[in-house]
């Protein structure tokens, strides 16, 4: 096979790959309105419930703690068990895809002929406004799934407007005490990005190719961050624990208390409450002189 | 026992020289590993300021040196130490070439002690993470005791309960990550080993313990020799090896359980250590413990600057390091130490 037959193969699948990762969510307008619907994501079960599909949702996962409406049962969504879920007798089971064995149960389910709809985790905003369209249309709400995204296009647009800042402004997103954090490449990182913050994590963003390197207390005494977000404050972080550890009194952040616990849950919640989520970030820029 | 000299050619059982010759590699390690970082310090001044003498670093970077790189390079020499020290211990008590200090469940205890208080969503428990998993290694040793019973008699069935508590450990951890998926990462990353929360307060209780379980393997390290015998030889010797085997077994949990509670699970130095010092020297004895406590160190105090430097300013699990840089040396000690023998 000559170079050039080798390349333009190599185009074809390169091609293909291409089209596959940017239709995540393709269209299959579903012929019957499914109305027993099981939420294996608490991201997903927020959309469901602000598109209008809450009435069809019969059970969603452990961890689906928002809005308190949702029927909240004792499924995992992060090792899910098919019979489990045939003990509801869903028609739509919606399932994500890092999910242990996704493939496996998705296969199963659909043996059983029940619909299954692959949440795949967001890389950015533009991947969240396809999942509602996508969740709107599977479900029957497709015009309302797509006045939310409209409606989150404005507010996030509107957010991030009144905040941004001219300068960039250097921060640092603790996961946790031993300094794990998020680069610019993470879904996180993106939304502080939109603020045209300056992640002092980038540096080390060869580290992990997921993007959540650990790094040295050293090296963040030395970017010297002038706004911390704690991720981590349910566990027990603070300015005042910030400033206990050693050099920290130094970095520009905790010197002047510009350290924000961030709220639980909304950060890695990557549906409508995107909202609240920039909207807090917002307010926190606008606090920093 | 004065042990003779008859067989010319061979050196001492014990050489001084080779005990002197660990103290200055950890000392000359433990000066490298303080003069690499992020931050590039000025290393003469480095030197001034560890000798108090005037000109030395000054704010930021006294502070970087004296309350980071300082206690963390002592804190990688304690844990190699104790993890090298209880190897040795272990391998001895148990005749078993590949003992490590982990055997009798010490890790799995801290494994599970760490992912209760990682797991435990209230802010109290994370904090207590090392006290966690300090008793957990405890309990999990204990636990073997008393399940085997007969240890005295019987090294091997304390073994096996070890392995049989380590297991049921594990498969309870195991199933508090399973129900808390949010925990995989910090518990994964506790179970690699880290030195990165290494402060002054940490250096200081984990010193006390280490230091203590230390100087009682070293002081009874001649007579641990005598464990190598039958225990009928060993009393003739005048050892009574079930008490030796209890005060050894002890001291070395002590010093893993604080080890691991400090930084964590850190692979392959209570194996490879051990050997090495054995390999070069042509030399199975406890009496070396001093020296193989110092190579431990050493060893880890490197491992560590590998940790921080490799992927910088990010960090790498120093256990990736120990064992990627330990196997393969290993294997050439193990070699060479086959050739000798044949």
């Amino acid at each position: 096979m000559s170079t050039f037959r080798i390349c333009a193969l190599f185009r074809i699948c390169a091609t293909v790959i291409a089209i596959t990762i940017v239709n995540i969510y393709p269209a299959s307008a579903a012929s019957v309105n499914p109305k027993r619907i099981i939420s294996l994501s608490p991201s997903a079960t927020e959309i469901l419930f602000a598109i209008g599909a809450g009435a069809q949702v019969i059970a969603v996962d452990d961890l689906s703690n928002f809005p308190t409406t949702a029927p909240i049962s004792k499924l995992s969504a992060f090792s899910p068990n098919v019979e489990a879920l045939m003990n509801y007798k869903p028609d739509l089971v919606v399932l994500n895809a890092d999910a242990t064995k996704a493939v496996e149960v998705k296969a199963a389910l659909e043996k059983l002929k029940i619909k299954v709809f692959l949440e795949r985790a967001p890389k950015d905003l533009s991947q969240v406004y396809l999942e509602v369209t996508a969740l709107g249309r599977a479900t029957g709400h497709l015009a309302s799934a797509q006045n939310i995204v409209v409606n989150m296009k404005s507010k996030i647009r509107s957010a991030i407007v009144s905040a941004r800042k001219s300068v960039k402004i250097s921060f640092f997103h603790e996961l946790d005490n031993t300094l794990y954090t998020a680069t610019s490449d993470t879904f996180i990182g993106k939304v502080y990005k939109d603020f045209n913050l300056d992640n002092v994590a980038d540096p080390a963003a060869t580290a992990d190719s997921a993007g959540y390197p650990q790094l040295q207390s050293e090296y963040l005494i030395k970017a010297n961050p002038r706004i911390i977000f704690l991720s981590d404050a349910q566990y027990g972080e603070s300015t005042a624990t910030l400033t206990k550890r050693p050099g920290w009194t130094g970095i520009t952040a905790v010197k002047n208390k510009s350290v924000i616990a961030l709220p639980e849950d909304i950060p890695s919640r990557w549906g409508p409450r995107l909202i609240d989520f920039y909207q807090f970030i917002a307010a926190a820029i606008g606090k920093i002189k | 026992m004065k042990m003779q000299n008859s067989n010319s050619g061979l050196s001492p059982i014990w050489n001084w020289k080779i005990t002197a010759l660990s103290f200055a590699l950890l000392f000359v390690v433990g000066i490298l590993a303080i003069s690499f970082g992020p931050v590039s310090l000025n290393f003469v001044k480095i030197i001034r300021t560890l000798f108090g003498l005037p000109d030395g670093l000054t704010g930021q970077e006294r502070t970087l040196l004296i309350d980071l790189r300082l206690p963390r390079a002592l804190l990688a020499a304690l844990v190699g130490a104790a993890l090298a020290t209880s190897g040795a211990v272990y391998q001895t008590v148990f005749r078993n070439p590949l003992a490590d200090p982990y055997l009798l469940g010490a890790a799995a205890g801290a494994g599970l002690g760490a992912t209760i208080a990682i797991t435990s969503a209230g802010a109290d428990l994370y904090s207590l993470l090392p006290i966690f998993s300090f008793f957990g290694a405890i309990l999990a040793v204990l636990t073997s005791f008393f399940i085997s019973g007969k240890f005295f008699a019987e090294p091997n069935s304390l073994l096996l309960s070890g392995i049989a508590v380590g297991s049921f450990a594990t498969a309870v951890q195991t199933y508090l990550q399973q129900r808390n998926s949010s925990s995989l990462r910090p518990v994964y990353s506790w179970i690699l080993g880290e030195l990165t929360v290494a402060n002054w307060q940490i250096v200081t209780w984990s010193s006390i313990y280490i230091l203590i379980a230390l100087v009682i393997l070293i002081t009874v390290s001649k007579q641990l020799d005598g464990l190598m015998l039958t225990d009928e030889e060993a009393y003739s010797l005048g050892i009574n090896p079930n008490k030796l085997r209890v005060i050894a077994v002890v001291a070395a949990t002590l010093a893993t359980a604080t080890a691991v509670s400090a930084s964590g699970l850190i692979g392959f130095v209570g194996i490879v250590v051990p050997h090495l010092v054995r390999g070069i020297t042509h030399r199975v004895t406890n009496r070396g413990l001093l020296t193989i406590a110092l190579v431990g160190a050493s060893f880890l105090v490197l491992a560590d600057l590998g940790a921080r430097t490799l992927l910088s300013p990010a960090e790498l699990p120093i256990g990736v390091i120990t064992a990627f840089v330990g196997a393969p040396f290993f294997l050439v000690v193990l070699r060479k130490k086959r050739l000798v023998t044949q």
